[in-house]
């Protein structure tokens, strides 16, 4: 393996590992304020990509349809609430919120996907039509549940996933597609021509990775946000409701989302079932990390990427069931570091 | 004969004669069903019942069809002795999977096994010897002396084995290590407590399940004579999963109706489906999905509960007073003469991180002597009791028991040497009958094993250590309310419950976890007066204790600490006259 | 529920309906899961089929296998003992078709396999007898392939090609082929459909430097590797195969596509075809119904196999039906003896001569050269 080779081959392994790392983040964002091991994570970033792919070709997307069933499904949940005897305007404003703004960005995205506005707009308008879909599929789906065990949750969310990888067979088709990079072109650096989608990649990657531990670190959102991780009850006493705390951190679960997607479009192509085998890989990375640490998480993605890149390389035969595997050294390391019976919840 | 036992016998009837009866497709939907249900019935022990969620109960079924293919066309074996090959090799690949990942907590495990069941996917398609990606065709038949079982014969066959399936899981659960199975879910320290080995446990759960797994892809490789990697995947160890939420996954039975109602809902949606919306397997999964989400939403125990509710209550595991008396009990474990010392505790130091939570205690206690520990709240009472138990290991100091030093041994060998305990926050499972909670703390009396249970072999030590426990039971006073599920008691009773699980152990030193809390006045005395008794006959007895009263005439002496450090010991009026303890309770400056 | 379960049972297992005199035709083709890009044009292409065969109504009957072999098993059952069909379409991939190969010589009903590999339907024996496969022999694929190559004086090749079934048999037919030629094998590379990066297979492959890159993959995930390939400066040949030829893998690749070259069924370029092909009328009539549906540009390889079967069947049921009522084993029998005899019957994809130790058919009629120029399908005279 030439010097060439092995640079070419880390940064295909970096580029990867930082679209997993987003997956992770948001994996472990999700799991620790709500408990719930959010599966279908990889079917938005699909959306995503197969939504901006649409736009390109000047159509709507069909996941325009998703998000206003959601939204009127969401909506009618909150109807029901009030009817049933929470007559409080929240649920009101909930209610509206949860109709109107999907109806919004669909009569929006109608309007304006034939103009010709440009990619910028694009990305604009996926991110309205993908970002809500984390909290409409959260209102509708998870929060009935109440608090349920984490192997309960965990099974509607498989259910969820299938139900969303249907919905993108029936909106986008069987077939793949792959958009224009957002910055086209090769940069030669130390000798080893780096693509400016990669570093678009990676930069976008690390500039989420900071901003989210910005946000947990230093706002008081953030923070709170923290505590209901740490301490369900705890933060409920303090009166962080830990429902709007769900919300907010499914949008953001939305957002890492349809960024991925709007990043891996232009390098892989992407299927209406692509997103469950990179979400699964996000989730080793996110294993890796205990479900708990952001850097771990990040650092697992990356680990996981280069590893996958140069297994293939080596032993293209084998890369998928080695990279699964991989799994099985990093679970023995997690076991032997706790020694001591840990309760389960029951 | 019980409403219980006719809906069953209906039922086995039913299932009895449709073979007879159904056309060919309905044959192979039953065969299906009957192969699922397998798996699933070891999902209802793993998931269900034992809490361990697995996305991996497909490989096993593939570990068991592929081993069988391979046996039967390339080495040439018939079916039917490859079958004990195939059960074994499913268990053999769930010991080496289970000895990595059982070890961790909640929600690793499901996911790790999501991660292992691909590699082992992907991997088997590229093993040349086990026909790679095309898979192995032409698997013969299953032939037992020129008998060839098909059609109605074949699936006969499989409700045997789903019989045979839930009879095994039903003679676990009603044994020694099933009550401790029952138990598994959020009550594995309070199992250590009592001696059960409970990583042990979940691999063996683990392992029964993947065999009945590994059953199910012996069945299916001779069924359809083809096998390749795809049933295996991933999607199939979900469906399996989901069939055992829909059935109701606390429920044995529910392992039927779930893999039934998933089959022949996935049959409908696929006749209604294409007619509802133009045509599509599309269509398909998200009505799947949907229903999936909305059964789980409405009725998360799933279906079984609902129609148990049809039926009266099942009988619990009988066992009356009379009968308890006349079945000789175990022998007891030889108590040390009174006087001698039995537990040291010298200079024990617990820290966390940097907080000092017990700092340089030392105590001793003698057989059949009642010591009180007494103090403030957060003076670490919780803590010097959770080293004694072996919850957590000492920083430094010693603990010796019955000269043998525990302080940093775990739990369940500390109980293997004759200490039992209650906990402060009661630790029972409230749908088991009182019975049953009291027979856990027992489960040191008897050495019946897993397999023992599996075959029924156990039923004379069962019914001994349920007399044992219903004895115990008598002995405080709750012999009456045997059959109630624990659930249902006031929390005083509940906390007698605790002691009376304590007392099944037959132990040497009985450590007691603030017992008398939420009492009643009378209740109080009927419990001092059998500590008393206990002390007369030998036993140790610690008691941490708020109230004042209850201590001071009870013990024979009293530990005070505060801050984590002893200020006092003695006799109850000495340590009533003592300053440092006026101090610390009264927060009188020194 | 179990009152609902049971009812279930009852009303649709029970029932088993009176055979009539239509003709009719299950399919078992994979409408989701991996295997949905095949299945779905499969099925479309059964939507504008013939609804008469010689003058008999004929009925379509679709059941989904999810491109998973244990599903595919439970439809056969299903076409066979609930629907009573004729004759099964499908299914979609190689182990779906293996699967049912029991369940079918049970039934003694003929199915008419839409996928690739040869041992679905060779050697002809046993429950293979019901068998039969319309692709193309991968030989005869290997044999425009590699004449091509030995005119542009190509002498090493490598392989980037799917590591599943499709990927194996492909692949494995062409090095036997190779070694015939003695055209040398330098590498060999898989991947998955779902990878998110094939860069280290290209990467990979340009080490070892072959002459031309064969790729053994199918629909547009087989783009992936001749874009990295181009990326990263291969000058050399890049072939595709059979199962990259529809537009979306057109529309996918781009630019990267000009000058890739494939053996194909001549379909694809009909139009282009030189008047003596045998194929051109057959092929062009398909591409009328099917594109007359669906829009230009819309043909798709899979749909035509599906379109021969059915040639096939028509043909070889107007014959059986002299001598058995549809609906009757008689008449299976009689269906399967008429498909073996089937001489010089021109489809869509190529003419089929079919015999009872061939269950295929095909000759290197079946197959032509192609290459893409500007994103349109060229075709290319071999000699």
């Amino acid at each position: 393996m030439s010097y060439l080779i092995g640079a070419l081959l880390a940064q295909d392994g970096l580029t990867n590992g930082a679209i997993y790392a987003l997956i992770a983040l948001a994996l472990v964002m999700v799991f620790s304020v709500t408990r719930i091991i959010f599966i279908p994570q990889g079917e938005i970033v699909t959306y995503s990509s197969l939504s901006l792919a649409s736009l390109q070709q000047g159509t709507a997307p069909g996941s325009i349809w998703l998000i206003v069933a959601l939204g009127l499904l969401a909506a009618g949940l909150e109807g029901f609430g009030y009817l049933r005897g929470d007559r409080s305007t929240s649920r009101l404003r909930a209610m509206a919120a949860y109709g109107l703004v999907p109806l919004a960005v669909a009569a929006l995205t109608f309007a304006t996907a034939g103009a010709g506005f440009g990619f910028l707009w694009n990305i604009v308008l996926v991110l309205l039509i993908v970002v809500p879909m984390g909290p409409l599929i959260y209102r509708v789906a998870f929060r009935p549940l109440g608090d349920a065990t984490v192997l309960h949750s965990l099974i509607v969310a498989m259910a969820v996933h299938f139900v969303l990888l249907g919905c993108g067979l029936l909106a986008f088709g069987p077939e793949g597609v792959r958009t224009p990079p957002l910055i086209a072109g090769r940069f030669p650096v130390f000798g080893v021509p780096v693509s400016a989608q990669a570093m678009v990649v990676v930069a976008v990657a690390i500039v989420a990775i900071i901003a989210m531990a910005l946000y947990f670190g230093r706002t008081l959102s953030g923070k709170a946000l923290r505590a209901t991780a740490f301490n369900r009850v705890g933060a409920r006493l303090v009166g962080i409701r830990t429902e709007q705390a769900a919300r907010l951190v499914f949008l953001l679960a939305g957002f890492a989302g349809a960024l991925c997607g709007i990043l891996v479009a232009p390098i892989t192509t992407v299927y209406y079932d692509t997103g469950f085998l990179i979400g699964l890989k996000g989730f080793i990375a996110a294993i890796f990390a205990g479900l708990a640490s952001y850097p771990l998480a990040a650092l697992g993605a990356v680990l996981l990427g280069l590893f996958e890149s140069y297994s293939s390389f080596f032993a293209s035969l084998y890369k998928d069931a080695i990279v699964f595997a991989l799994i099985i050294p990093i679970l023995l390391w997690r076991s032997l570091r706790s020694t001591h019976v840990e309760e389960d919840e029951e | 004969m019980s409403t219980r036992r006719i809906a069953l016998l209906v039922f086995t009837a039913i299932v009895l004669v449709l073979p007879a009866v159904l056309s060919a497709y309905g044959l192979t939907l039953m065969n299906f069903i009957g192969l699922a249900a397998i798996v699933v019935v070891g999902l209802v022990l793993l998931t269900g019942i034992g809490g361990l969620t697995s996305f991996g109960q497909a490989s096993f079924v593939g570990v068991g069809a592929y081993t069988t293919a391979w046996l039967t066309t390339a080495a040439g074996l018939s079916p039917v002795l490859a079958l004990p090959v195939a059960l074994f090799a499913g268990a053999f690949f769930a010991l080496v999977i289970g000895a990595v990942t059982l070890r961790l907590s909640g929600h690793y495990l499901p996911l790790s096994t999501i991660a292992w069941s691909l590699s082992l996917y992907f991997l088997v398609g590229n093993v040349a010897a086990l026909g790679g990606h095309d898979g192995i065709p032409a698997v013969p038949p299953i032939s037992l002396f020129g008998w060839e079982p098909s059609g109605p014969a074949y699936t006969w066959l499989i409700v045997a084995a789903v019989a045979l399936s839930l009879l095994t899981v039903a003679n676990v659960l009603a044994s020694r290590d099933g009550r401790a199975v029952r138990c598994l879910r959020g009550r594995r320290v309070m199992l250590e407590a009592f001696g059960v080995d409970t990583a042990r446990l979940r691999l063996v759960i683990f392992v029964h399940a993947a065999v009945l797994a590994a059953l199910t892809g012996w069945l299916y490789a001779h069924l359809i004579q083809f096998v390749n990697a795809t049933p295996f995947g991933l999607n199939a160890s979900i469906e399996y999963l989901f069939m055992t939420v829909i059935g109701g996954s606390a429920h044995l039975f529910g392992a039927v109706i779930g893999a039934g109602l998933m089959t022949l809902l996935r049959d409908g949606l696929q006749r209604l489906a294409p007619e509802l919306v133009g045509s599509g397997g599309a269509t398909e999964i998200v009505m799947l999905g949907l229903v999936m989400v909305v059964l789980l939403q409405t009725a998360p125990r799933g279906v079984m509960p609902w129609l148990l509710r049809l039926l009266p209550p099942r009988g619990r595991p009988w066992m009356d007073l009379d009968r308890a008396r006349a079945i000789a009990p175990f022998s007891s474990r030889p108590k040390p003469e009174r006087g001698t010392e039995l537990l040291t505790v010298a200079g024990v130091t617990k820290r966390f991180g940097g907080l000092i939570a017990v700092n340089d205690v030392s105590f001793d206690l003698k057989a059949g002597e009642i010591l009180g520990l007494i103090g403030p709240n957060g003076a670490g009472k919780s803590t010097l009791f959770n080293l004694l138990t072996g919850i957590s290991p000492a920083t430094a100091g010693t603990i010796s028991f019955a000269g043998e030093r525990i302080e940093r041994m775990a739990s369940r060998k500390i109980a293997r040497l004759g200490v039992a305990r209650s906990f402060q926050h009661v630790l029972l499972r409230s749908d088991m009958s009182a019975l049953e909670n009291v027979a856990v703390g027992a489960h040191l009396r008897s050495t019946r094993g897993y397999l023992s249970a599996l075959l029924r072999l156990d039923r004379r030590e069962e019914e001994r250590l349920l007399a044992e426990a219903m004895r115990q039971l008598d002995r405080v006073g709750l012999a009456h309310l045997a059959h109630e599920p624990a659930g249902s008691l006031a929390l005083g009773q509940q906390r007698i419950l605790e002691i009376a699980r304590a007392l099944a152990a037959d132990p040497a030193l009985l450590l007691l976890d603030e017992p008398a809390a939420g009492l009643r006045y009378r209740e109080k005395q009927e419990l001092a007066a059998l500590l008393s008794k206990l002390g007369e006959e030998g036993v140790a007895v610690l008691v941490v204790e708020h109230d004042m009263n209850f201590v001071m005439n009870l013990v024979d002496r009293l530990v005070v600490i505060s801050f984590g450090q002893k200020i006092s010991e003695g006799a109850p009026t000495h340590v009533q006259n003592d300053v440092a303890v006026q101090e610390a309770y009264l927060g009188v400056a020194a | 529920m179990r009152t609902f379960a049971l009812a279930t049972l009852a009303a649709g297992l029970l029932a088993s309906t009176a055979a009539n005199a239509e003709i009719k035709i299950g399919a078992i083709l994979s409408l989701t899961g991996p295997a949905a890009s095949l299945g779905i044009p499969e099925k479309q292409t059964i939507d504008v089929l013939p609804r008469e065969i010689d003058g008999e109504p004929v009925s379509y009957t679709i059941v989904d296998d999810a491109s998973d072999p244990s599903a595919a098993v439970r439809a056969a059952a299903k076409l066979i003992e609930e629907n009573k069909v004729d004759v099964v379409l499908g299914p979609s991939v190689t182990p779906t078709s293996l699967a049912i190969l029991e369940a079918m010589a049970k039934g003694e009903t003929v199915f008419i396999s839409a996928a690739g590999s040869a041992v679905i339907a060779s050697p002809v024996e046993g429950p293979k007898k019901w068998a039969f496969k319309l692709a193309p022999q991968e030989s005869s694929m290997a044999h425009y392939v590699y004449g091509s190559m030995q005119k542009a004086g190509d002498e090493t090749v490598g392989f980037i090609g799917f590591n599943d079934a499709f990927g194996d048999s492909f692949i494995g037919a062409f090095k036997k082929e190779a070694e015939k030629r003695g055209i040398e094998v330098v590498s060999d590379e898989r991947f998955s459909p779902r990878d998110a990066s094939v860069t280290a297979q290209a990467l990979s492959t340009l080490s070892a430097n072959p002459d031309a890159v064969i790729i053994g993959a199918s629909g547009t995930p087989g783009v992936a590797p001749i874009l990295e390939l181009r990326n990263l400066g291969y000058e050399g040949d890049i072939y595709i195969n059979q199962g990259m030829a529809n537009p979306d893998v057109l529309r996918v690749g781009g630019d990267a596509m000009n000058g890739v070259m494939l053996a194909v069924s001549p379909v694809l370029v009909a139009e282009q075809l030189p008047e003596e092909n045998p194929v051109k009328p057959e092929a062009l009539k398909y591409i009328a119904a099917y594109e007359g549906k669906y829009g230009e540009g819309t043909r798709n390889l899979f749909g035509a196999t599906i379109w021969d079967g059915f040639k096939l069947v028509a043909a070889a049921a107007a014959e059986a039906k002299q001598e058995a009522e549809p609906g009757t084993p008689e008449f299976r029998q009689a269906l399967r003896a008429a498909l073996e005899s089937q001489k010089e019957l021109v489809g869509a994809q190529g003419v089929f001569n079919m015999s009872p130790t061939d269950h295929n058919g095909t000759d290197l009629r079946a197959e032509s050269l192609v290459r893409i120029e500007d994103g349109k399908w060229v075709y290319v005279p071999l000699e």
